[in-house]
């Protein structure tokens, strides 16, 4: 049967950072989590998936912390997950990720069509849709609003700065859906139980043959200061507490 | 020719790369695809304009075809306006180039057979200085840089497009023309909010305050309450009012960097954990259904 990818990134969570007063960054509170949007990829393979008959199926390429994505992503109705480990991966740049998944998407064959999402959480680059679909010469759409599968041609609309943009392909390509189009369900009991007993397929970067060299340097990585007074108003009631808001913006002179 | 190579599919932010690249002393290409686009830009003050002919509407059609010119032309960068069709034809580029690509960055400079750019990350929280060694692409978003002006020679090149994805149709969405960018008070509204009825009550707020409003990506784009031009954060709209008031948002860093250049921001909220209460001058824990009919007779005061 052939294969629905969902291209998810296991991610630190940025609600948990931390600044530091010099405004170096620690990540080291920092829980992980499936990148938010990357929940409506996987929803979108399991969708298109199901309509036509192919089988759902998760790709992420990370380090050995990816291993406790493994089991929340096929929780959502993956059938198999396929993980490209390197842990390079934590600092890997777009061009270094691109060319990972399509090695895995090369090496677990028979593939129908990939899903990205719009952008991942923590770079929000926009890019690896575009650069899989380049490197494995397959047509690409991105900015997929609303997708329909019939036979082996597939309709996208999308959603452009000034249009609507409706096109078609023919199987196998490469899509990016926005996360609006496509809402993640929250898994039940069950499907977590499920999930322990799916196929989880490990790659290393170095049988697959990926070149983990990149062109790009991180320079430096600063926090944003954040300056607020962070006055919580008190009083007695709602009404108390509305008055002693709008006298303070008087005061400052911005109403 | 070595020199920068720009593109936007908006004719206007590609007379602002050009800017860009000729204010840093490098010689500017303009790449088009079509001779309606070219008039656009022929007086931006590029050194050159090529126009890549091949019969497709879908700029991100001719990505191949475009890698393929950059190398011949021994380009060092390719710099694309980040809107969502440039971020796609960049990022093809890039792959067919396999070469590294830094997305809506917030600077850029230019060395020796490199450039260094700035970008933020995690939805806005840090931000991240990265140095791209060899012919790079970097997309920018619009209103970064100032244009120039100057006749530019217009030069036509037979390319081939890749035909696989073709164009059924494309319909115009109408943009309503609310400026956010440019008001003195927003009301920010979010999911806070039920019922699409409740938004009169927002409206008033706004009336009152002599406000402009603006959203979370949610109010937007999954209730589709207000257009999506009027929300805020880093996939929409970046604002600088003198105050922001916002109602209902939990204040997520992906929206609240949309906010932050604000002079005061108030927020209410029912829950006093909410993120929103560490991005705001004067924070308001309580019900927004009570506490905004509050606000609006006070103001009317
Ligand atoms: C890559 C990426 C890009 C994103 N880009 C953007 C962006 O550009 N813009 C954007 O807005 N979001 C963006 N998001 C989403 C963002 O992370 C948040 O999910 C979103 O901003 C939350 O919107 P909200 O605050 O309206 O909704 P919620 O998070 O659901 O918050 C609603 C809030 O209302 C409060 N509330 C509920 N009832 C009441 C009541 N009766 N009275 C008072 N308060 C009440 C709740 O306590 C809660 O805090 C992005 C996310 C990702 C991952
Ligand atoms: N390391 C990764 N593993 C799997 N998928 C990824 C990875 N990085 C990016 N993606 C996919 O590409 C999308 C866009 O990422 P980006 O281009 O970095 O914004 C993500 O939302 C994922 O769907």
């Amino acid at each position: 049967m052939s294969k629905i990818v969902a291209c998810y990134k296991w991610v630190l969570d940025e609600s948990d950072i931390r600044i530091n007063s010099d405004l170096s960054v620690d990540f080291s509170k920092a829980k992980g989590k499936i990148s938010d949007y990357d929940r409506n990829a996987i929803e979108a393979a399991v969708k298109l998936a199901e309509a036509v008959g192919a089988k759902p199926v998760g790709l992420t390429f990370g380090s050995s912390k990816a291993r406790q994505s493994l089991k929340d992503a096929l929780s959502r109705g993956l059938e198999e997950a396929f993980w490209v480990k390197a842990e390079e991966a934590e600092n890997a740049d777009g061009a270094v990720t691109a060319r990972a998944l399509a090695a895995g998407i090369k090496a677990m064959g028979d593939v129908a069509l990939v899903i990205c999402a719009e952008g991942a959480s923590d770079t929000y680059a926009r890019q690896t849709a575009s650069r899989i679909g380049a490197l494995l010469d397959l047509p690409v759409v991105t900015s997929v609003l609303r997708v329909t599968v019939e036979g082996n041609t597939v309709t996208a609309v999308r959603k452009l700065d000034d249009c609507l943009e409706t096109v078609k392909f023919e199987l196998p390509g490469v899509i990016s859906v926005l996360p609006e189009a496509f809402q993640p369900t929250i898994p039940g009991l069950k499907a977590v139980m499920a999930a322990g007993k799916k196929p989880v397929t490990e790659y290393d970067c170095g049988s697959l043959g990926v070149n983990l060299v990149s062109a790009r340097k991180v320079m430096e990585v600063k926090a944003y200061a954040q300056e607020r007074r962070n006055i919580i108003i008190e009083g007695d009631n709602a009404a108390a507490k509305v008055a002693a808001v709008v006298s303070n913006l008087k005061k400052e002179g911005v109403l | 020719m070595a020199g920068v190579f720009v593109y936007s599919d908006k004719s206007g932010i590609a007379l602002e790369l050009v800017g860009c690249a000729k204010a840093a002393g490098k010689e500017a290409m303009v790449i088009v695809f079509s001779q309606e686009a070219a008039e656009e830009v022929k007086n931006s003050g590029a050194d050159r304009v090529f126009i890549l002919q091949g019969d497709n509407e879908v700029p991100e059609n001719y990505a191949q075809a475009v890698a393929d010119f950059l190398k011949e032309k021994s380009a060092e960068l390719f710099l694309v306006g980040a809107t969502a069709r440039g971020r796609d034809l960049a990022a093809r580029v890039a792959g067919y180039l396999d070469c590294p690509m830094a997305s809506d960055v917030s600077a850029i400079s230019f060395g020796d057979g490199k450039v260094t750019t700035e970008r933020m990350i995690y939805g806005g929280a840090v931000t991240q200085k990265e140095e791209l060694t060899g012919l790079s692409v970097v997309t920018v978003a619009g209103g970064k840089y100032a244009p120039i002006e100057g006749s530019a020679e217009v030069e036509t090149v037979t390319v081939t497009p890749d035909n696989r994805v073709q164009l059924v149709e494309r319909a115009p969405v109408e943009r309503k023309g609310v400026n956010l960018q440019a008001a003195d008070r927003v009301v920010c509204v979010g999911m806070g909010v039920e019922k699409e009825e409740d938004m009169q009550m927002i409206r008033d707020l706004a009336a009152v305050l002599n406000a402009e409003i603006g959203c979370t990506r949610g109010i937007a784009e999954e209730k589709h309450w207000l257009p999506p031009e009027q929300y805020i954060g880093i996939s929409g709209a970046v604002i600088k009012p003198q105050l922001c008031v916002s109602i209902g948002i939990s204040g997520q860093v992906q929206h609240t960097i949309g906010i932050r250049d604000s002079k005061v921001i108030v927020a209410v909220n029912n829950n006093e954990k909410a993120p929103i209460f560490k991005t705001c001058d004067y924070g308001i824990v309580g019900d927004l259904y009570e506490v905004v009919p509050l606000l609006i007779e006070e103001l009317k005061k």
